[in-house]
């Protein structure tokens, strides 16, 4: 089998489509993975022993159980609960919150990592829990945390394939379906490798310039 | 200026700690502690590592709290609220606010500017309009000769500077009393005398009480209303700087003050 460029120009713009489906669905989890495991952190912090535990079974239960076993929980199982949600709406709520737990993780060892005296100086000047939070430890933690995030970020980027198996039309999704239907996965495969590869190369691009830019911002 | 006994209420005592003990699991850091120190005075801890000087301080401030005993700041105690009962957080907020505090390793925000590390508290707790905390804290820079240095990150700065950016935060808070934890104790040789030279500069130029904590035997000499010699969680010996420096009594004070000044 030789290399088509004819078909390759022929299934480009399904591809095409599969990127944009798949930067959707990565900016999506995105959020709710690095918004949510913020919150997870900062509840965890905050509440007693109690919410502590809880918080750390949730996060547990997130990291302990196979991506795929969750998304045909949420896509075949829920509706038989009387929960009907479509393809996408479960495929990034389930991998933004699985990745939540991951983030939180990230979070809770920045703000462990945080001097004491930074907390003795936010006592010391009166600052209020909500202004110490918001002003200080937060920002701080955030900080410390970017190059782990921008790490599962990737990660999610590369898992949005899973989302394939309920039917959301990722970039791998359209590479199978491209080859279904004229039986060349030659082609359609080596483009999804080279474009989520591709792909990755902003992300690495943004991370660097943060760390540039951050240099002199010893947190 | 006033000196004041070492136990004993004081009417005008900015400071006092009735036989207050402090004790970290087993470990017993400050026994029966009594001190008082007067509206205006300053008064220096000095004495080995360990001996209980900085754990004074952070009980003053209330990071710590005293296993036992009490401790007014100008008579009102930050310990007890009335009826005895611990005091509630929004009432020890406001007696806190007249205590400032610099500490050994500057603790400034790192992420901030150096302006926005001294307008986040006056903004915040004060309550001051962005224009009044910036007004502030660029007096306070001036104060300190840092003024150009506001956009600057605490990162980009020398330690000394850093420590002197500490002082202008502390300060813009206008405390009543300010607590000095061997401020000087993390900076290179070279960069301790400006930051000495600025708090002898704040010394004379303000009534704010002193409770400072220091290996800086000269500094300590020469800021100093009253020198106490803190050993083992008590004080063993107090007097006026002359007294301490030139004809200490203990034996420990002098073995102490022998290593320190042969360093």
């Amino acid at each position: 089998m030789t290399w088509n460029w004819p078909y390759v120009a022929q299934i480009m713009p399904a591809l095409l489509a599969g990127v944009w489906e798949t930067f959707l669905v990565t900016v999506a989890c995105a959020v709710i993975a690095i918004g949510g495991g913020l919150v997870l952190a900062v509840v965890s912090s905050l509440a007693g022993r109690p919410g502590r535990l809880a918080v750390r079974g949730v996060v547990e239960l997130l990291r302990g159980v196979p991506i795929l076993v969750v998304l045909y929980f949420g896509y075949y199982a829920l509706p038989q609960l009387g929960v009907t949600l479509s393809a996408f709406f479960v495929g990034v709520l389930v991998l933004g919150v699985i990745y939540a737990a991951y983030c939180s993780e990230v979070y809770r060892g920045a703000l462990l990592s945080i001097p004491a005296g930074t907390h003795d100086a936010c006592a010391a000047l009166g600052l209020s829990t909500v202004v110490t939070w918001r002003k200080v430890l937060i920002p701080l933690a955030v900080r410390r945390s970017v190059p782990a995030l921008v790490n599962y970020v990737l990660v999610l980027y590369r898992q949005s394939a899973f989302l394939f198996a309920i039917g959301v039309p990722v970039l791998l999704a359209r590479a199978q379906v491209a080859g279904d239907q004229s039986f060349r996965y030659l082609e359609p495969y080596t483009l999804t490798g080279v474009l989520y590869l591709t792909l990755n190369l902003p992300f690495v691009y943004l991370l660097h310039r943060h760390e540039a830019r951050h240099a002199h911002i010893a947190v | 200026m006033p000196t004041s006994p070492s136990s004993g209420i004081s009417a005008v005592a900015a400071i006092q700690f009735a036989n207050v003990s402090k004790s970290f699991g087993a470990n017993s850091v400050l026994t029966g502690l009594d001190l008082s120190v007067a509206a205006g005075e300053r008064l220096t801890l000095i004495g080995p590592s360990g001996s209980g000087k900085t754990t004074v301080l952070r009980l003053a401030m209330m990071l710590d709290r005293p296993t036992a005993g009490d401790i007014r700041l100008f008579g009102e105690s930050i310990v007890k609220g009335p009826g005895g009962k611990p005091r509630r957080a929004r009432e020890a907020a406001r007696l806190r606010r007249r205590c400032g505090m610099v500490f050994q390793q500057f603790n400034l925000f790192p992420h901030m500017t150096v302006l926005q590390n001294l307008t986040l508290a006056p903004r915040t707790v004060l309550r001051l309009s962005a224009e009044e905390s910036e007004q502030r804290a660029l007096d306070h820079l001036r104060m300190v000769g840092l003024e150009d240095k506001r956009t600057a990150y605490p990162g980009q700065l020398s330690g000394g500077q850093q420590q002197r950016i500490a002082i202008a935060r502390t300060l813009a808070l206008r405390p009543d009393i300010l607590l000095l934890d061997e401020i000087t104790s993390s900076l290179d040789p070279e960069l301790v005398g400006e930051v000495l030279e600025v708090v002898r500069r704040i010394a004379q130029e303000t009534d704010i009480t002193f409770l400072i904590v220091t290996h800086e035997m000269r500094f300590a000499r020469q800021v100093s209303d009253r020198v106490a010699m803190f050993d083992s969680g008590r004080i063993i010996e107090e007097g006026s700087p002359e007294l301490i420096f030139s004809e200490p009594r203990c034996e420990r004070t002098k073995s102490f003050l022998r290593s320190v000044l042969d360093h």
